[in-house]
C-alpha cells in the first residue's frame, strides 16, 4: 500500500482525501455554502477563516475513515493554486507542516490538473485521450488531456465562469446559493424556448463568454419587473439554464469535431447539472463517442481528485518545499503540452 | 521547559525556541524589499532550523504559537503552520496573545510604565492593548482609530511606554496623548520569539482546533462584494 494524503482548500469548500493509487480511501468535504448563501457568493475571507477552522478536524477525519496514520502516507499532496490566495496558503500551510514533521514528501498540484484527474479514479478510470469541459464558480474550460501528466487548455472563459453565471442568474430571479441547482430546480417546470437569450456563438474558437448573457437577463428581469419575473420565473430559469448549456454543448461539439477525440469528461460543479450532462450524453451517442461522468462526489472540488492528479505530478522532497507559496492565478497554460 | 514560538501577527516572520527559558535560537524575517511579508516562504524553514539547533522534534515540549491580533492571511499562515505540526507530531499546543508577546518586551526595559503594545490594523486602524509592567492584562485587546485610541491613553493615571509598528504609525497621536514612543530602530517595536515562548510557557494549551486568530473584526463580506471581483477556484 502506497497511500497519499491530500488537500484541497482552494474555494469555499475544505478537503482532505487519502487515495491509494486509483482507488479512494476516504474523501472528506466540508461544505461552507451555508456561509456563503447569505452574500450569493464566495467571499474569500470567510472562506479562509472556515477553512482554518476546520482543516485539522477534515484531515483527521480523512486519516480516520481510511484506517490511516499521517505516518503511513507517502506523500501529501497539496492545491498550490489557482484559487483564493487566503483560502489556498491555510491548506498549503498545513501541508507543508505535516508533510515536515514526517520528512516527507510534499506534492504541490494544479487545481485544475485536479479537476481531470478525477477521471482517473475507479471504478472505471478513464484512460487518455480525452476531451475534458471543467465549468464551476470558478472557472470554465476545456482541457484537451493526451497524458495523465498534463493537459492542454483548448477554451476558457473570457470574463465569468459557468458556475458563476449561474450564481449570478439566481440572484438576479431571487433564487438561492448555489445558483446552478436553485435554477435546475426552478427550470423544471419551464419552458426553455420561452424567452431568448444571447448564446454567444460569435466568441472565437472555443472559449467562452458568459457576462452578455447576465446582462441580458439583467434587463428582461427589470422590464419584466417583480411580479411578472416572479411569475415567469420556471421560464426564465429554463431559457436561462438552456442558455448556458447550449453554449457549453456548442464548444464541445466544435472541440470534437477539430480534434478527434475518442470519449468526452465533464468535471466541475455545473457537471451535476442534469441538462447538461444529458445533452453532452446526447452529443456523445449522435458522433458515436464515449462520455465519462464521474459521480457528482468527484465533480465538485474534493481532495480525492488532487490524490489523483499527485500520481501524475513530481513529489518534492524534504526540505526542498519548504519555501512554497501558493499561486492564486491560473498558471495551467504553462503546462499545456 | 523546551518551547517553540511562532509569530506571523506582523509583517515580520517571527522564530524560536527557549529552553529554561534561555534563548536556543530566534529568527525574525523582515518582508521582501517589496514590503510584502514572506510568512509563506521563510516560516516552516526557519521553524525547521530552530527546532534541528534544539536537538529535533523529540525534544520541543510545547509550540506557542501567536495568535494575533494582526493581519489576516499572516496569522493564517502561522498558525495552520503550528496547528498541523503539533497535530502530526502530537506535540501540546498554545495560543499567545501577539499584544502579550509585544508588551513582554516593552516591559524587559524596566521603566516601570504600563506597556501599550500597537500592532497596525490597515485602513487607518490599531489593535492594542495595555498591561502593567508585571504582565497583568489592564485592557483586552481591541481594534480603534488613533483618534479613540489616543482618548483612552490621555485618561490614564500613568504615561505608558508605546511600542509595535501601530505605535510608530500613529505615534504623533501617541506622544500628544501622553504617551512614550520609542525611536523607530528601538527593537522593541518588533515582535521576539523569546517573548512569544515566555508567554506561552504560563499560558494553557488548547487542541489544535481551538487555535484560532483573534481577529477582532468581521469578514468584509459587504465591501468585497461591492467590488463584486471574479472568485478564481470552485
Ligand atoms: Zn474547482
Amino acid at each position: 500500500m502506497s497511500p497519499l494524503l491530500a488537500l484541497e482548500t482552494s474555494c469555499d469548500d475544505t478537503c482532505a482525501a487519502v487515495v491509494d493509487g486509483p482507488r479512494i480511501l476516504s474523501n472528506v468535504v466540508s461544505s461552507q455554502a451555508e456561509f456563503h448563501e447569505r452574500y450569493g457568493g464566495v467571499v474569500p475571507e470567510v472562506a479562509s477563516r472556515h477553512h482554518l477552522e476546520l482543516v485539522n478536524a477534515v484531515v483527521a477525519a480523512a486519516l480516520d475513515e481510511a484506517g490511516a496514520t499521517l505516518a503511513d502516507a507517502d506523500a501529501i499532496a497539496v492545491t498550490q493554486g489557482p484559487g483564493l490566495i487566503g483560502a489556498l496558503l491555510v491548506g498549503l500551510s498545513s501541508a507543508k507542516g505535516m508533510a515536515a514533521a514526517h520528512r516527507k514528501p510534499l506534492i504541490p498540484v494544479d487545481h485544475l490538473h485536479g479537476h481531470v484527474a478525477a477521471n482517473f479514479l475507479e471504478p472505471d478510470p478513464l484512460e487518455p485521450p480525452f476531451l475534458c469541459l471543467i465549468a464551476s464558480g470558478g472557472h470554465t474550460l476545456l482541457a484537451g488531456v493526451r497524458e495523465q501528466r498534463s493537459f492542454e487548455i483548448l477554451g476558457s472563459t473570457v470574463d465569468d465562469a459557468a458556475g458563476e453565471a449561474f450564481d449570478k442568474g439566481a440572484r438576479l430571479l431571487g433564487l438561492g446559493y448555489p445558483g446552478g441547482p436553485a435554477i435546475q430546480r426552478a427550470a423544471e417546470d419551464g419552458d426553455p424556448k420561452a424567452f431568448d437569450f444571447p448564446v454567444a456563438m460569435s466568441e472565437r474558437g472555443l472559449d467562452f463568454s458568459f457576462s452578455g448573457l447576465k446582462t441580458s437577463l439583467v434587463y428582461r428581469v427589470r422590464d419584466l419587473g417583480p411580479e411578472d419575473t416572479e411569475a415567469q420565473r420556471a421560464d426564465l430559469s429554463a431559457s436561462f439554464q438552456r442558455a448556458i448549456t447550449d453554449q457549453l454543448v456548442t464548444k464541445l461539439r466544435r472541440a470534437v469535431r477539430a480534434g478527434e477525440w475518442p470519449a468526452i469528461a465533464l468535471g466541475g460543479g455545473v457537471a451535476a447539472n442534469a441538462e447538461l450532462r444529458d445533452r453532452t450524453r446526447g452529443l456523445c451517442d449522435e458522433i458515436g463517442l464515449r462520455l465519462k461522468l464521474v459521480p457528482i462526489s468527484l465533480c465538485t472540488d474534493n481532495a480525492a481528485m488532487i490524490g489523483s492528479a499527485a500520481r501524475f505530478t513530481d513529489p518534492i522532497a524534504y526540505p526542498d518545499y519548504l519555501g512554497f507559496d501558493a499561486f492564486a492565478t491560473d498558471r495551467s497554460s504553462v503546462r499545456a503540452a | 521547559m523546551v518551547l517553540l514560538g511562532v509569530d506571523s501577527a506582523t509583517a515580520d516572520a517571527v522564530v524560536g525556541v527557549t529552553a529554561g527559558g534561555e534563548v536556543v535560537r530566534e529568527a525574525r524575517v523582515d518582508p521582501g524589499p517589496d514590503g510584502r511579508p514572506r510568512h509563506s516562504q521563510v516560516l516552516l524553514g526557519e521553524i525547521e532550523r530552530s527546532v534541528e539547533q534544539a536537538g529535533g522534534w523529540a525534544r520541543i515540549e510545547r509550540i506557542a504559537v501567536g495568535v494575533g491580533p494582526g493581519s489576516f492571511t499572516g496569522l493564517r499562515i502561522g498558525i495552520s503552520t503550528a496547528r498541523a505540526l503539533a497535530q502530526a507530531r502530537e506535540i501540546p499546543i498554545a495560543p499567545v496573545g501577539s499584544l502579550a508577546a509585544l508588551a513582554r518586551g516593552i516591559s524587559g526595559g524596566g521603566s516601570g510604565q504600563p506597556a501599550l503594545p500597537v500592532i497596525d490594523a490597515r485602513r487607518g486602524e490599531a489593535f492594542a492593548a495595555l498591561f502593567q509592567s508585571d504582565g497583568v492584562e489592564l485592557w483586552a485587546p481591541f481594534v480603534a482609530p488613533p483618534g479613540e485610541l489616543a482618548g483612552r491613553v490621555e485618561r490614564l493615571d500613568a504615561p505608558p511606554l508605546a511600542a509595535g509598528d501601530g505605535a510608530l504609525r500613529f505615534a504623533a497621536e501617541l506622544v500628544a496623548a501622553g504617551a512614550t514612543v520609542p525611536p523607530p530602530e528601538d527593537p522593541i517595536h518588533r515582535v521576539a520569539a523569546r517573548h512569544v515562548c515566555a508567554v506561552g510557557e504560563a499560558a494553557t494549551e488548547a487542541t489544535p482546533d481551538q487555535i484560532q486568530p483573534l481577529y477582532l473584526r468581521p469578514p468584509d463580506a459587504k465591501r468585497w462584494l461591492q467590488r463584486n471581483r471574479r472568485v478564481p477556484g470552485g
